[in-house]
């Protein structure tokens, strides 16, 4: 069975980045999002075991989606990648239950490392 | 401006942006121990007569340093001087600042900021670019004649800190040729 996986990502351009980034050979379901209600929405539609989430997003941002899937216990394996690399930033999502904090720009080797670690590849 | 870049050129030039910004907010936030707020990064085309308008405002110090490159421009560091005092004080300069201190605290930012910027921009692009130092904004810049362009590309990221009045702002300019080629490696990037 293939694993649902979402990339929630306003950018094109990373959203581009972060697929070209998987394993070649990762069998997924993947769905894209551009906002934190629409990878809200894929979680809710079961299409996020893992999610890759960005934190400024519009509509909804990185922080709120981890606010609701924290109080709703949602097993959502959350990776968040994210340009503002602050240790602020940082501390917070790690409060909020995301498992990985990767930082933009996004190397494929770093998110390798990160999936085996986390025992999803 | 709206003809200039389609919107696959412009979501790609905001990200490197933002992810440029990321950098420049961190090495400055770990040193102040404090969070930056980030803006959503401004790109417009401007006249020598809007950019040189920028210089009219007095609510801000200026700082001004040249890259060359693949692509070459300016960067400017502007920053609020109403809030001058409350960085040099969390980058433990003696306050009050003298005028000494004030040119220092300034160029010890613009080399945070721009620096930052301006080399993960290059970076993420490929353009090998080299920045100058910074110098302090002079009377002479508010002439002009003083700029070599028709138009330029330019690209505006805002920081700012919670509850004080610190206002930094680092504009990165692209000269008229320039944009072809920055135009030429975003679409390199696209199509990747």
């Amino acid at each position: 069975m293939p694993i649902p996986v979402t990339i929630a990502d306003d950018s094109m351009l990373s959203r581009k980045t972060i697929r070209k980034a998987l394993p070649p050979d990762w069998d997924i379901d993947l769905t894209e999002a551009c906002n934190g209600k629409e990878a809200l929405a894929a979680v809710a539609a079961g299409k996020a075991d893992v999610l890759f989430l960005d934190l400024q997003m519009p509509e909804l941002d990185g922080f709120d989606v981890l606010r609701e899937l924290h109080d709703h216990h949602a097993k959502t394996v959350v990776i968040v990648i994210s340009a503002d690399i602050q240790p602020e930033a940082q501390k917070k999502v790690a409060m909020l239950g995301a498992f990985r904090f990767l930082q933009k720009p996004l190397h494929a080797d770093q998110l390798h490392e990160t999936l085996t670690e986390l025992g999803l590849i | 401006m709206n003809t200039l870049l389609n919107e696959d050129q412009r979501d790609a030039l905001q990200e490197l942006m933002n992810i440029s910004m990321g950098q420049a907010a961190n090495a400055l936030a770990r040193l102040i121990d404090a969070q930056i707020t980030l803006s959503i990064p401004k790109i417009v085309v401007v006249s020598a007569s809007e950019f040189h308008a920028i210089f009219q405002s007095d609510n801000y110090w200026f700082t001004r340093q040249s890259f060359l490159g693949l692509v070459k421009g300016e960067v400017l560091t502007l920053m609020a001087k109403a809030g001058t005092e409350t960085m040099g004080g969390l980058l433990d300069y003696p306050v009050p600042l003298n005028e000494t201190s004030q040119d220092e605290l300034l160029l010890e930012l613009a080399n945070i900021l721009a620096g930052a910027c301006l080399n993960v921009f290059s970076s993420q692009l490929d353009l090998n670019t080299k920045l100058s130092m910074p110098t302090i904004f002079s009377e002479q810049m508010r002439k002009a004649e003083s700029y070599r362009w028709i138009s330029t590309l330019l690209m505006e990221v805002e920081f700012q800190l919670e509850a004080t009045a610190f206002d930094s702002r680092v504009v990165i300019c692209l000269e008229g040729q320039s944009v072809n080629v920055l135009i030429d490696k975003l679409n390199q990037l696209l199509e990747d």
